[in-house]
């Protein structure tokens, strides 16, 4: 074949589907050609909320409470299935354990999966979960895997080109196995342009995305005004354009616009009334929720955001299980059904998918599943003679709860099933993390036979594809 | 005539909700399939019965009338029946696509039109009812039509469309082979003769190259599509759930070829995924099996893939000419007369001595050493320079650091430190860039580590259990392979490989070198029971003594490994290095070394100078830094793919964005350093030998990631990585617009100029060399002057910097 390599129309042709094509982090090799799916799906969603519960959320002390087992010295610790007390939801015949009143009070508008089943992968780390949880594959790979914000970014790009497609709020890497953090929040081979636009502390948000500290708007403006005319008289333009220098320039006008732009005020929180700010303030985590519904409100295509995982902090009790899960619930409690509420008023939950969820959950005594027990890490006296043993201390992977609102999701509708004592296992319709990312995704449109050819073989959203969207969660 | 009705309907009926029970009840399917049968009756008796009709035209009662008629009877009671059969056929045989929905609707509509016929036969009385004789006629005419319509959209289902068309004189040129490779060779094969064994062997190798590279991701050893799998022999010819793929002699007859020729939105075109088979492939694969699709058994040994050469190769160096007496540039010249490319002027000073600072040393040059090259009037002082450079030891080994970093995985901190999962490299990694170690050597100590080496090969250990295909024993043998010969293992150690002739075991027999005990070979995550040997994955490098403990074992394979006669491994370390040096390798990807290079002579050449050279790596990017190659003009692309095409022309350096290191050292070089000493991981001056000057600042490669770094493109180092990310992007700009850390580092280095050099015009012209030695242009200095005054305050100072710094013509080598 005898073209000039550098034509333009090549360019035409590919860049758009191969921007950032040859990806940091991973090996080069192979390049990146996107098979183009048959059909189209028609999406239900444009964005996806992601309300992430690090750590390792109980099934049976929030959305899913068994028998209650009040605090007593001396009690047997195999008696123990929820440490609260059952409520009522807004849906019939369906309870959440005390706490969540106000969640209970919207869970009529989202659906309820009680059966999700995480992976097997022995002795538990939670950030290998995590990383399962987020890309769909298990820790380690031979390629960088994408997080699914990346994919979002990648197949579906910005909804307002002024907002980054994919924000991570509510993490800070600086924590125990932070850099196992960092590993999946990453778009490996996607390419570091589908990356999170990290915001680990959505108080301090503001300062993402606006001029540095101590420079006003002025002089932000008046140094990208001789930025730009540098640009011009410099000496390079000698070589004519390449995509090194359009790509420089590009991010710089994006960059630029983000932080100049009204859309910015999302992230400032200080614009929200006082009221509806004061609904939202249960701390870093309601304050993100908060962040979510104003990202939304201005074109947002993913957001993540966290509790935040800390070894042994948040949801992740390997002691004083009960008392913590007071303070864990009243985090995020009144949040979570504010931003259900706020978006569901403004109609953008027709178009937004909210979900909650946790790598897996914890129970008192198994460690593991049932069948696949794995190594302890906590000590649990048959007994329980102080509070601090009260709770569920241990990781328990075979019955987590999920809750999912809008962007397509049916309303006030209960999946699948844990069973009544312990071991309380997913007893009916278990799904697992390709599924449930198959169900996001064909929400948003995105086709499950997506994939990238990387190292000559097709790498899909779900490992080889797997994982069929289940209907039963879509209106 | 009601009947045929009151059977249509609910038999349709039946198919559609039976199509939804999963299993299809025998019959349907039976009925269904007698559709192609039933279908030549109402062809062949309309069609008559329109001939016979012409006859008739003058004299409505003809003595043919009673024969007609009945033709038109029995005709349309075969379109009925042909139309619910060919429903059913539809319904339950899962056919789609848009020729189906024309035949469907034509065959329905000759159906409807078939009833309205027999109406007006009845009505015509014998021809007293002129109208309905005319009705009549025209409906027979259009039925005639229709029923044609039908079955030849009918026949371009089953034949093919092109079946009939493609034997026209006027329509050869669609099958005229058209590709290069496949179409020049094809009428090699083509004639009446037998074809002799060795014609069978490659024109069978042909054919299983396009399985390979088009049919194997879905029917191979992996995954078996349809119960059919096409990568070996036996299984080919075994078929799938549709029966035969192919039958030996008739293309027309087999259901491969039938499949590979139909059109992409057709629902059984094959390959469903991806695209289509060129018509030169599909050519290939009639002609194949219209030959009676021969496999000899020694086409076995033959692979589908491209393989390089193992063994090194000493091309005889043409003579010097034109001038040009570096053996790199001889080749090149070659190339270039092949290419019909011309030398150009070699770049000037400023432009090399920025680019040799840059790509040996990581650093820029200083506005003093810019000057002293430029009054350098030695004839050689290009040479001269570079080999100081390369002696600048301590810095070399520093830049040189990031490559080696990526290549190895070996960072700082990352996945696995928390379990102990991970050890680092640090040290001897350091120390033997400083030493400039004989890549043999080096990779001896990779392979059989010391305790300060042995971070490579132990990989990274997750807490739990991991995929089979990641235990440390295997991501060994993936990197050794990838990194250190260039090919991927990585398909092979979970599944035969369908991108290369890699099998399974193979890839376990490599990785049990790694190993304590045997590992137990499991295909696609499931152990299959059987253990592989231990095997270096060429023979002929040696045999490893399976019965041996892991440290001999180890001992074995380095020493194998290393031997001249492993060309493959020092054709991979040149490669990277010029592709180091040269912005795209030789070979691309540089770690699928199986790949065509666009000089094969000067890859061999430069492996093998480099075994004369005793692996001395220093001196191979001395010879390529030195070459007239490396000083023509660089190159741009437009888009980072077309590095990796093959059909890639060299011309030159491509140019290349500064890594993260390169940007963060010439900000800390000239404004402030980016990064305090506390930062370091890593403290090379306590290994070095006393009188080595301290670090004026820390170098951006010894500090442990950070969002900066990571930013500008510093992988996570959680698997190997060859390459930097060369396109700029929104994170990358927000961290370099707002980001602390750059900011942090300017506002101090503002404050510090402002003292030193207090007025403007200074400032600006000492910005303007520092950073991208040159001067500024009159325009640019005006534009500056504007923002910064002659008395410039530190934060115009900063906002100069941040400009300059971001300006292309910084952040590119070029």
């Amino acid at each position: 074949m005898n073209y000039n390599w550098r034509r333009r129309d090549f360019l035409k042709k590919t860049s758009a589907a191969t921007l950032a094509a040859m990806a940091a982090g991973a090996p080069m090799s192979g390049f990146l050609g996107s098979c183009s799916p048959k059909e189209t799906i028609k999406s239900t969603a444009d964005t996806v909320i992601l309300l992430y519960m690090a750590g390792g959320m109980a099934h049976t002390e929030t959305f899913d409470p068994k028998r209650y087992t009040p605090f007593r010295k001396g009690m047997e610790s195999k008696e123990v299935l929820s440490t609260f007390p059952a409520i009522p939801t807004a849906l019939d015949g369906i309870q959440f354990s005390e706490g969540l009143e106000n969640i209970a009070q919207v869970i009529d508008r989202g659906t309820l999966i009680r059966s999700y089943v995480a992976a097997d992968l022995g002795h538990i780390l939670h950030t290998r979960h995590q990383y399962h949880w987020h890309t769909c594959y298990e820790p380690p790979q031979s390629v960088a895997v994408p997080h699914m914000g990346s994919w979002m970014a990648k197949e579906l790009g910005p909804v307002n080109p002024v907002i980054p497609p994919f924000i991570n709020i509510g993490q800070r890497f600086t924590v125990g196995e932070g850099e196992e953090l960092k590993a999946f929040h990453s778009a490996g081979f996607l390419g570091s342009e589908y990356g999170p636009f990290l915001i680990p502390d959505p108080t301090s948000g503001l300062e993402s995305v606006r001029p540095p500290v101590g420079m006003s708007t002025k002089r932000f403006e008046a140094r990208n005004q001789l930025y730009e005319r540098l640009v011009q008289e410099s000496a390079m333009g000698e070589f004519g354009s390449d995509y090194q220098k359009e790509s420089l320039k590009r991010s710089m006008e994006q960059a630029y616009r983000l932080l100049n732009s009204p859309e910015a005020k999302a992230f400032d929180l200080s614009q929200e009334p006082k009221e509806k700010y004061d609904k939202y303030n249960t701390g870093k985590f309601g304050l993100g929720c908060l962040m979510a519904k104003r990202l939304t409100e201005q074109g947002a295509r993913f957001i993540s955001v966290t509790s935040e995982y800390e070894p042994f902090f948040g949801w992740d009790t390997h002691e004083n299980g009960h008392t913590r899960l007071v303070d864990m619930k009243k985090l995020i409690d009144a949040p979570i059904a504010q931003l259900v509420k706020d978006l569901d008023e403004s109609g953008r939950l027709d178009r937004t998918m909210i979900i909650v969820a946790s790598e897996f959950s914890r129970d008192m005594l198994t460690e593991g599943r049932p069948g696949a027990k794995v190594k302890d890490q906590v000590e649990v006296p048959d007994i329980i003679e102080d509070m601090k043993n009260y709770g569920m201390h241990r990781h328990f992977t075979d019955g987590c709860s999920i809750l999912m609102f809008g962007g397509g999701v049916k309303r006030g509708h209960v999946y699948g099933k844990t069973a009544d004592e312990r071991p309380c296992k997913s007893i009916e319709k278990p799904i697992k993390i390709a599924a449930l990312h198959q169900t996001i995704y064909h929400a948003l449109g995105i086709h499950p036979e997506t994939n990238y050819e990387i190292e000559k073989r097709p790498f899909y959203t779900t490992p080889d594809g797997e994982g069929v969207a289940e209907m039963d969660l879509l209106a | 005539m009601l009947g045929l009705l009151v059977l249509a309907f609910p038999a349709g009926l039946m198919a559609a909700t039976l199509q939804n029970a999963g299993e299809t009840f025998w019959l349907w399917r039976f009925l269904g399939r007698l559709h192609p049968l039933a279908v030549h009756f109402p062809v062949s008796l309309l069609l008559f019965a329109a001939l016979l009709e012409l006859f008739t035209l003058r004299n409505y009662a003809h003595k043919l009338r009673p024969g007609i008629d009945l033709l038109v009877w029995a005709g349309v009671a075969g379109a009925l029946v042909a139309a619910v059969l060919g429903w059913l056929l539809a319904t339950v045989e899962d056919y789609g696509g848009s020729t189906v929905d024309i035949h469907q609707w034509t065959g329905v509509a000759t159906a409807v039109l078939g009833l309205g016929l027999l109406y007006f036969l009845r009505k015509t009385d014998g021809g007293t009812n002129p109208a309905a004789v005319k009705a009549f006629r025209s409906l027979l005419f259009f039925s005639a039509l229709g029923v044609s319509l039908a079955g030849h959209f009918g026949a371009s289902l089953t034949h093919g469309e092109d079946y009939l068309s493609s034997t026209l004189p006027w329509n050869e040129a669609e099958y005229e082979y058209t590709g290069e490779a496949i179409s020049a060779n094809l009428a090699a094969y083509e004639g009446t003769e037998a074809l002799s064994e060795q014609k069978q062997v490659e024109l069978v190798g042909k054919v299983r190259a396009v399985f390979a590279h088009n049919c194997y991701k879905c029917h191979g050893e992996a995954k078996i599509k349809g119960e059919l799998r096409l990568d070996e022999k036996e299984f080919v010819f075994a078929g799938g759930e549709s029966g035969p793929a192919i039958v030996p002699g008739e293309s027309g007859r087999s259901e491969l070829v039938r499949r590979i020729k139909l059109p992409k939105d057709h629902k059984e075109a094959m390959p469903s995924k991806g695209k289509l088979l060129s018509p030169d492939e599909i050519a290939l694969i009639s002609l194949w099996v219209d030959k009676g699709a021969p496999w000899p058994d020694a086409a076995n040994e033959v692979s589908e893939f491209r393989v390089a050469e193992l063994a090194p190769r000493r091309p005889n160096l043409p003579a010097a000419r034109k001038g040009l007496s570096q053996p790199i540039d001889i080749w090149v010249d070659e190339y270039f007369e092949t290419q019909s490319i011309s030398w150009k002027e070699p770049v000037d000073d400023k432009t090399y001595l920025r680019r040799i600072y840059l790509d040996i040393i990581g650093l820029l040059p200083s506005p003093e050493a810019y000057e002293a090259f430029q009054k350098d009037t030695r004839p050689d002082k290009r040479a001269a320079w570079v080999e100081t450079l390369l002696n600048r030891t301590d810095d070399y080994a520093t830049h040189w650091m990031t490559f080696w970093n990526d290549a190895l995985r070996n960072d700082y901190t990352g996945t696995g430190y928390i379990t102990k999962g991970r050890f680092a490299i640090t040290d001897w990694l350091y120390t033997s860039l400083r030493d400039n170690k004989p890549y043999d050597q080096f990779v001896k100590q990779l392979l059989n580590p010391t305790e300060e080496s042995k971070g490579f090969i132990e990989g990274i250990r997750w807490r739990g259990d991991v995929n089979a295909s990641q235990v440390t024993e295997m991501q060994a043998a993936q990197n050794v392979g990838q990194v250190i010969l260039g090919l991927n293992l990585k398909c092979a150690s979970c599944h035969d490989s369908f991108i290369s002739d890699w099998k399974l075991e193979e890839a376990y027999a490599f990785a049990n070198i790694f190993a304590d005990t045997t590992l137990e070979v499991s295909r696609c995550e499931t152990p299959i029971g059987k253990k592989a040997s231990t095997k270096i994955l060429w023979e002929e490098l040696g045999e490893i003594d399976s019965t041996a403990n892991r440290s001999e074992k180890l001992e074995q394979l380095a020493t194998y490994l290393v031997q001249p006669a492993n060309g493959r491994m020092y054709r991979t370390i040149v490669n990277r290095v010029w592709k180091q040096l040269m912005g795209r390798g030789l070979v691309e990807p540089a770690d699928e070394m199986d790949n065509l290079p666009w000089s094969q002579d000067l890859l061999d050449w430069l492996a093998s100078d480099f075994e004369d050279s005793g692996y001395d790596l220093k001196e191979l990017i001395y010879k390529i830094a030195t070459s007239k190659a490396y000083q023509q003009p660089s190159v741009g692309v437009e888009d980072p793919l077309m590095l990796v095409e093959d059909d890639f022309v060299f011309e030159g350096v491509v140019r290349r964005r500064l890594t993260a290191e390169q940007f963060s050292d010439g900000v800390s070089q000239y404004i402030h350093p980016v990064f305090d000493n506390e930062a370091l991981k890593y403290k090379p001056n306590e290994l070095a030998v006393a009188e080595q000057a301290t670090m004026p600042f820390a170098r951006a490669s010894l500090v442990a990631n950070n969002e900066f770094l990571k930013a500008l493109g510093r992988p996570n180092r959680e698997v190997v990585s060859t390459n930097r990310d060369s396109q700029a992007s929104l994170l990358q700009a927000l961290e370099l617009t707002n980001g602390t850390t750059l900011n942090q580092a300017l506002k101090e280095g503002a404050q510090k100029w402002k003292e030193k050099y207090n007025d403007g015009d200074i400032i600006i012209h000492e910005t303007y060399r520092k950073l991208l030695g040159r001067d500024p242009h009159q325009n640019e200095f005006n534009v500056a002057m504007e923002v910064l005054g002659e008395d410039p305050s530190p934060e115009a100072v900063q906002d100069l910097f941040w400009a300059v710094l971001l300006l292309p013509e910084f952040q590119l080598i070029y």
